[in-house]
């Protein structure tokens, strides 16, 4: 059928015809082929913060102060202005134009860091239900932390780590919660994962998965805490009955003498932990049941159970991501792994836990075929930040998006190992939380753009000094507009790094470019927006 | 079958660097190389005729320290579970007996809150005679038949001569939380 891309056309199209069934939002999406951010402003007037995100529906953004102390948000409006002739298209924008307060009002700026603590620059969950923001604020690292109290050696620690939740609408900080002496994995939202009203938190030095959930209130409650124990009553459970036994413990005590001062609190025990328990029981009926003959069987055990016994039993929790409201999807891997920033050449192994069963459901090694045929067929599942986000249906995959899978089919072949591949791909799960931009620029079913230099998923990338041009799909020789980073002449020093962040609005045509040299050199700011 | 026949194979070679080079004397009821010997013997006994629904075998290349897997007999509370023990040979095995600890938390007036089995073959019974079959074997008979009588904890071993569903109702909750 052929469809004009004149955008009148368009709109008398849509006035006359009614779309196929279900279709109606990806036709009105297909409109942003003709409202694209093609004009920029270069360097704009701009405070000096540290950007971090649109929310998600578009309503704010994201900022914190350049001392790392407060949270700073804007609304996005839209630069209005007025025009004495005829065709004010023609004109030149006018000078204020050229700050960022014409295009964002700001709402307010709260202090969140306590004394010796900044904000995590990098964290923030938006809480799509109730607009409620989720920051860190955290004390320095320390590396060579002893392992105490059931810490597990070789992780650092950090004193003191918050997490506030914040009604994004006046900035209320409604309630907060605090780990201490602990690590949690705060770079990219990497150790939490915001699901509906759950949020879960990997302790990595005490290997707990804390289960929280927001709200309406405002209140963080705790629901469960896995690692040591399963149930969330486990605890209480296991010290209600061991009090039984203590008490018969002391009484023999007593009965050598040694006086009422013996009293048992849970002794350091070699016992497996929760988690681990269900992992193991869950990997041994698997090869139970794989052989029926006992003896090979048993040959069978040896060699691929008992052998490797204590390496499962040494696997350390690394991430976590919900895939519905009760199933974790956990990655495993060794000690080493867990704060490597390179973690690819360790062995891993991802596990689907149901929390409310207390069941392992399966077990996968990083360079499972299988786990990365669902990976490939069901994309769509591992993206679950949450059921009533509407605007996350949209992110391209490659399990809906035909060319999001010919680009991933192409670098399937193009891979000469592909147990390498596999593990390569199997390297981003669990998926960050809320790293994706819900953005319909990166729609590659409207849009073709380089994977390499600008992408959906929030990530800094290295400046390049030509401009990042976006392609239509349907059309492949028409450039629909660029995005450049940095000063409009080009940058006159070619040798220092440069790295820039883009920063889409999830609905509006408008996009914030941030280049940034190292070493504290204010940053180039560019506003991308329709004209 | 053929891997642990190999492995038998490849015994002289580490029991003679045992004995160093003593020429073919009999060993010495210390040497590690016997009780090396004497373990591997056992493991390809139980690799060929294993116990029921119970299984064991050394944890890495350390032939000394295995770890041994149960499944909780059907009929009595621990049914469900899989219960994994820690099993370590001492040097001087078989004349010393192996020392057992329960890796997965149980209710059970023979086992301490540490994970320690009170078993009489593990202690004042033992005898070189007996195989890690045996106490695999009697092991898995604890499930069925506690020995009350000789609790190590006596709080449990009360409860289960006086208030035998009570212990059992806990006894099965501690399974369905603890060694699923």
């Amino acid at each position: 059928m052929f469809r004009s891309n004149n955008v009148a056309a368009r709109i008398f199209e849509r006035q006359i015809s009614t779309p196929a069934p279900g279709t109606s939002v990806h036709c009105a999406r297909r409109f942003y082929e003709n409202i694209v951010p093609c004009h920029t402003i270069f360097d704009i007037e701009c405070p000096d913060i540290l950007f971090r995100k649109f929310s998600d529906d578009g309503e704010y953004l994201v900022t914190f102060s350049r001392n790392h102390q407060d949270l700073i948000v804007y609304r996005p409006t839209w630069l209005s202005f007025s025009c004495r002739e005829d065709d004010c298209l023609d004109h030149d924008l006018p000078p204020k134009a050229n700050k960022f307060e014409s295009f964002f009002t700001q709402l307010y700026s709260v202090t969140l860091a306590a004394s010796g603590e900044l904000i995590c620059k990098d964290f923030f969950l938006y809480s799509e239900k109730n607009q409620f923001g989720i920051f860190a604020t955290s004390t320095a690292q320390i590396h060579d932390a002893p392992a105490v109290g059931g810490a597990i050696q070789g992780i650092p620690s950090i004193e003191k780590i918050t997490f506030h939740l914040v009604r994004l609408e006046d900035g209320v900080i409604l309630d907060e919660r605090v780990f201490c002496n602990d690590y949690i994995n705060l770079a990219h939202s990497m150790g939490v994962f915001l699901y509906d009203d759950l949020v879960a938190i990997v302790s990595l030095r005490y290997q707990r998965i804390h289960i929280l959930q927001i709200r309406d209130s405002g209140n963080l409650v705790d629901v469960r805490s896995i690692g040591e124990y399963c149930r969330e009553d486990d605890e209480l459970f296991l010290n209600s009955s061991a009090q039984g036994m203590a008490i018969t413990d002391r009484n023999r005590a007593n009965n050598i003498g040694n006086g009422l001062d013996h009293i048992h609190h849970m002794p350091e025990t070699s016992f497996l932990s929760g988690l681990k328990q269900r992992l193991l029981s869950f990997i041994f009926r698997g090869i139970w049941t794989e052989e029926d003959d006992p003896t090979s069987r048993m040959q069978c055990l040896k060699k691929k159970f008992y052998f490797h016994f204590q390496d499962y039993a040494d696997l350390v929790i690394w991430k976590v991501q919900f895939l519905d409201r009760h199933h974790l999807l956990i990655k495993f891997g060794s000690v080493d792994g867990g704060v490597a920033r390179n973690a690819d050449n360790h062995p891993a192994f991802f596990a689907v836990y149901n929390m409310e069963t207390t069941e392992i459901i399966s077990f996968y090694q990083n360079s499972a075929e299988e786990l990365y045929t669902l990976f490939e067929l069901f994309c769509d599942h591992f993206y679950s930040s949450s059921k009533n986000s509407f605007y996350m249906n949209f992110l391209s995959t490659h399990s809906n998006n035909i060319h999001a899978l010919d680009l991933l089919k192409c670098n399937k072949n193009k891979a000469n190992n592909l147990q390498q591949f596999v593990k390569k791909m199997l390297a981003t799960l669990p998926f960050n939380c809320q790293s994706q931009s819900p953005s319909p620029y990166f729609d590659h079913a409207l849009f073709r753009y380089d994977e390499k230099l600008i992408s959906a998923t929030d990530r800094h990338r290295q400046s390049t000094d030509h401009p990042i041009k976006f392609i239509s799909r349907r059309q492949p020789n028409i450039l629909k507009f660029k995005i450049k980073p940095g000063p409009e002449s080009g940058n006159s020093d070619t040798r220092t790094k440069k790295i820039s962040s883009f920063l889409f609005h999830p609905i509006l045509p408008l996009a914030i470019s941030v280049q940034q040299t190292l070493f504290l050199q204010p940053a180039v700011v560019n506003i991308h927006f329709r004209r | 079958m053929n891997s642990s026949s190999s492995s038998m194979m490849m015994m002289p070679a580490g029991g003679s660097g045992g004995r160093g080079g003593g020429g073919r004397s009999w060993p010495s009821t210390t040497s590690v190389s016997s009780s090396g010997k004497r373990i591997q013997k056992e493991m390809s006994e139980l690799s060929s005729d294993p116990p029921p629904d119970c299984s064991a075998g050394p944890k890495g290349d350390n032939l000394y320290h295995w770890v041994a897997t149960l499944f909780g007999p059907p009929g009595t509370p621990y049914e469900g579970g899989i219960f994994f023990l820690d099993i370590t040979f001492p040097s001087d095995y078989p004349f010393k007996p192996p020392k057992v600890v329960f890796r997965t938390r149980i209710y059970h007036c023979n086992v301490d809150s540490a994970g320690d089995v009170s078993l009489d073959i593990l202690k004042d019974g033992w005898s070189p005679a007996l195989t890690i079959s045996k106490v695999l074997v009697a092991l898995r008979s604890i499930f069925t038949n506690p020995d009350a009588y000789k609790p190590r904890v006596p709080g449990i071993g009360h409860l289960y001569l006086a208030d035998r569903a009570k212990h059992d109702e806990l006894a099965a909750e501690w399974t369905l939380r603890f060694a699923r």
